[in-house]
């Protein structure tokens, strides 16, 4: 058996389990951790997009019964973050591995900041609304989320911001194989205003488009080693289903921002290793 | 009682309850097999892994384009043609992707 998959699932198992526990994506701190460990950027990025790509699929079922996810607003976003994508893993190959570092340093920097940054409440919830079902609006960027026993209408606006934003997830992930929620997320909810709940679910949809994109690239580019991915994959869904038991039993907020520490550590010495 | 409440508990109802069972059950299913795919790979190694490995890589890619393929056609039967056309363009750029590679 060979070690370097059994070493990446376990790798995978943990990232993806602070990433579920902490609100980011497990992505965000393997691919660096990968790099920190001695790992070219280039080879990272396919298991951090096959992560990417199992927490979505492993989240989807659940989100997509609670209706939590807006499909025409993800669909709309994904005309960006895909083009950006697949521009990104394209030009993955031409581009320095030291602009890659870099980019993954500011990527867990990035998501470090967000994971320790508070968050409040934007959109109320309306009371005439209470016996209406969690969905999106047919023909809109709009729709309504429960949000415990209330339901919470809402509207997306400002599309013309959310989607630049989406583009340059997408080039991220695709460049170096961190999923790019830490900037979809905060865009739709901070920009598009989008509600938290609804804004997390909906990336969560769109990241797995990201990441087959760029998997896809990268599997015509002869970058893609199948036993390493199955060990991101199976270590993803396992860290991720562990998360979720987890989560009732850990305070949250302590768990986020120990993972935002950790985040900002990593991207200190992935930024000095590069 | 009122039009839209549950006989049994005489509370409102989601008249739409039910209409994400069929893609929920696809996910759920498609999931458990990539994971047991993926696992399973590990543990065989080179060879008989490897092939498995390509086929949880091969559902993890597909997964996400189905659903958007899925979204399509059913947003262009219901007259929601601006949204079909983006789900269609999503999968177009996923393509030029593929070809430009």
């Amino acid at each position: 058996m060979n070690a370097a998959p059994l070493l990446i699932a376990a790798l995978a198992t943990a990232a993806a389990l602070l990433g579920s526990l902490g609100g980011i994506g497990g992505a965000t701190l393997l691919v660096p951790v990968l790099v920190a460990m001695g790992a070219e950027p280039t080879a990272a990025a396919p298991i951090g997009l096959a992560t990417v790509a199992a927490g979505s699929l492993a989240a989807s079922s659940r989100q997509l019964a609670e209706g939590t996810v807006h499909h025409r607003l993800g669909v709309t976003v994904e005309l960006a973050a895909a083009a950006g994508a697949v521009t990104g893993a394209l030009l993955s190959l031409d581009v320095s591995e030291r602009l890659i570092a870099w980019v993954l340093a500011a990527a867990a920097a990035i998501g470090g900041v967000a994971a320790l940054a508070r968050r409040g409440v934007r959109n109320p919830p309306l009371g005439i609304l209470h016996a209406e079902p969690a969905g999106e609006w047919p023909g809109t960027l709009g729709g309504q989320y429960r949000n415990g026993e209330e339901i919470v209408p809402y509207q997306a606006t400002h599309l013309e911001r959310g989607l630049p934003a989406a583009l340059l997830a997408g080039v991220v992930a695709g460049l170096s194989g961190v999923g790019g929620g830490f900037l979809k997320t905060p865009a739709m909810s901070e920009l598009m205003n989008v509600p938290v709940k609804v804004a997390a679910a909906t990336t969560t949809f769109t990241l797995g488009i990201t990441a087959a994109a760029g998997l896809l690239v990268y599997a015509v580019q002869g970058r893609i080693e199948p036993l390493e991915l199955a060990g991101a994959i199976a270590g993803a869904v396992m860290g991720g289903w562990l998360g979720a038991r987890l989560q009732q039993s850990l305070a949250p907020t302590a768990v986020r921002r120990a993972t935002g520490v950790l985040l900002l550590i990593v991207a200190v010495v992935v930024a000095v290793r590069a | 009682m009122t039009p839209g409440s549950s006989p049994e508990e005489g509370g409102p109802r989601d008249p739409k309850a039910g209409r994400f069972d069929r893609p929920v059950t696809a996910l759920r299913a498609t999931t458990g097999a990539v994971a047991a795919a993926a696992l399973a790979a590990l543990f065989l190694g080179d060879g008989p892994g490897d092939r498995l490995a390509w086929l949880a890589i091969g559902l993890l890619v597909a997964a996400p384009l189905v659903r958007v393929g899925w979204l399509a056609i059913r947003w262009s039967r219901r007259g929601d043609r601006r949204f079909s056309l983006a789900a269609c363009g999503v999968l177009v750029i996923v393509a030029a992707g593929v070809l430009l590679a």
